[in-house]
């Protein structure tokens, strides 16, 4: 858990890169921090490990006032991955890996073991990574192993500054991907920062979004695209958004919200399943050939039909 | 041409001492050298101001001519009976090779990433496991590239302290000089072209394996 409280920086030039931000990341909750450049993400985040100086406020991560903590001992408990991976040129690929390990004083047999969890983890073979180098590997796989050394000592909180930043679109999302199916497993706290709001919406629980060090929303993806509080929020998430928030909600979401009936004999058109986004019913039903498609009920049962209207309908609902 | 080997023939035995001489000469200096310039270096990164203090001062030792500096030296150190000899060339070796090393080092270590550095220091490393385990070892190349250069004008400059009697290969050509031995004067010129051959190879052996294989 991560909470902040009144919390605000001043840089020595006299930038105001954080004002009085007040906000609580709970227990294995992945936050995204977003907003423009130059609005203090990167400010925010790195108060937490103490990188940057707190001019006013507190932060406490894991119940404890992190001004209490001793800083070389709170980093090691942190998970840190920054844009440019910062691996360690002059260190092997399960040096890099093992390097909070090896602070911390873990046997040799326990490190090796868990270099080999970690490397499955992320997809890599640890026998064939072991001894390369980092400049021996491309972009994606240096990222991949920037999260593994952030996860090596497995800490309960992670910090995430553009991780996936300088990585093309295909190998990015694919990352991403990855990366959720880790954050499943693994449950941590994170905090993770980026400016691009695609990015924010397929891997946040929640989302802060900043503007000149002050918070604007924070929300659940699906409530910031949909229920946006200013101008500056709605400008933000972009004329699509209501698009862009059929991603997030699943063919069961439309049928808790609408009754659909249930189709006596075989349906006439395609049959959805209910993890299937809505995102996806409503580009099938846009084409002019198609006028109903049908979704599969939680009990086996095929209902519908559905049409574009009551996909209008869902999100008059959503965005009431 | 037969002259000269003929020479080589009957004296291989002093130039092989004085080359000796040459290299106890250099070994010595060379080593107090980097245990003052690598760490003064290392210091300088945390202190700008005296960083550019001291590699000024740095700079200028090197352009006092060496027979200059000695001459200075001698009354300095006649006062504890060292005037001329050993010591002095010692002194004044170390001296010239501040420069290379120290100017080196600082920027070594500035140089290494800031996103590296950044990193180090985000997942816990102490400033002084940062400058073990990241830093030097990535600054290392260039770090040693100065050690490098300051053992080249070392040898060099080694042989002109002959002139204050440290010995070594500077003796033969200060005595062929004014003995008008032309073959002694090219032995050792030759021997001292040599061993700053030998030398700067040597220490680029010594750089690639110091230097960490990723880097
Ligand atoms: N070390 C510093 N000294 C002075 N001002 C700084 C410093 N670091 C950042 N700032 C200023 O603080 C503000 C917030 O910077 P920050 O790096 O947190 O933004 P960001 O949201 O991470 O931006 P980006 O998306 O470009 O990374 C900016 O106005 C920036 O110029
Ligand atoms: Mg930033």
């Amino acid at each position: 858990m991560i909470e902040f409280t009144n919390v605000s920086k001043t840089y020595p030039g006299g930038v105001k890169a954080i004002d009085d931000v007040s906000l609580t990341i709970e227990h294995g909750e992945f936050v995204v921090l977003l907003g423009p450049s130059g609005c203090g993400k990167t400010t925010l985040l790195r108060m937490v490990n103490q990188l940057e100086d707190i001019t006013e406020g507190s932060i406490a991560v894991e119940g404890k006032n992190i001004h209490d903590l001793n800083k070389i001992d709170m980093r090691r408990e942190i998970g840190y991955v920054i844009q440019s991976n910062g691996l360690f040129p002059n260190m092997t690929i399960e040096e890099n890996v093992m390097v909070v390990p090896n602070l911390l004083g873990w046997s040799k047999e326990k490190r090796a073991e868990r270099f080999d969890y970690l490397m499955d983890l992320i997809g890599m073979p640890p026998e064939n990574y072991r001894g390369s180098f980092p400049h021996e590997l491309s972009g994606g796989q240096q990222q991949r192993i920037g999260v593994a050394r952030a996860l090596a000592a497995d800490p309960p909180v992670m910090l995430m500054d553009e991780p996936f930043g300088a990585l093309d679109p295909i190998i990015r999302s694919r990352i991403q991907e990855e990366f959720m199916d880790i954050q499943k497993k693994l449950k941590k706290t994170i905090l993770f920062v980026s400016h691009d709001i695609d990015e924010a919406i397929k891997l946040a629980d929640k989302i802060v979004l900043l503007k000149d060090g002050e918070i604007q929303q924070f929300d659940r993806p699906a409530e910031l695209l949909n229920r946006p509080v200013n101008d500056f929020v709605s400008e933000f998430v972009g004329e699509d958004s209501v698009l862009k928030s059929l991603n997030l909600y699943q063919v069961k979401d439309l049928q808790a919200t609408l009754d659909l009936p249930a189709v006596e004999g075989s349906p006439d058109g395609k049959v959805f399943h209910p993890h299937d986004s809505l995102r996806h019913v409503l580009a099938h039903l846009l084409h002019p050939s198609r006028q109903y498609v049908y979704v599969e009920g939680e009990d086996g049962t095929t209902n519908g039909p559905v049409s574009v209207e009551h996909i209008e309908a869902f999100v008059r609902e959503i965005t009431a | 041409m037969m002259d000269f080997l003929d020479y080589l023939g009957r004296n291989y035995a002093d130039i092989f001492a004085h080359t000796i001489e040459h290299m106890q000469l250099l070994g010595v200096s060379l080593t107090i050298a980097v245990l003052i310039g690598v760490p003064l270096g290392i210091y300088l990164t945390t202190n700008e101001q005296l960083a550019s203090t001291v590699l000024q001062a740095a700079s200028i030792i090197l352009t006092i001519p060496s027979i200059a500096l000695f001459g200075v030296m001698i009354p300095i150190l006649s006062t504890i009976g060292q005037g001329i000899g050993f010591l002095p060339a010692v002194i004044a070796l170390i001296l010239y090779s501040q420069l290379p090393i120290i100017r080196n080092t600082y920027t070594a270590i500035n140089n290494v990433d800031p996103n590296i550095r950044d990193a180090a220091k985000g997942i816990g490393m102490t400033t002084l496991q940062r400058l073990w385990k990241v830093e030097i070892p990535n600054g290392m190349p260039l770090i040693m590239a100065g050690v490098r250069t300051a053992t080249v004008l070392s040898i060099g400059i080694g042989a002109i302290a002959a002139f204050i009697g440290s010995g070594g290969l500077g003796v033969l050509i200060d005595m062929g000089i004014s003995r008008g031995n032309q073959n002694m004067v090219l032995a050792g010129a030759i021997a001292i072209s040599i061993l700053a051959i030998a030398a700067d190879f040597g220490l680029k052996k010594i750089q690639v394996k110091f230097s960490p294989k990723g880097i």
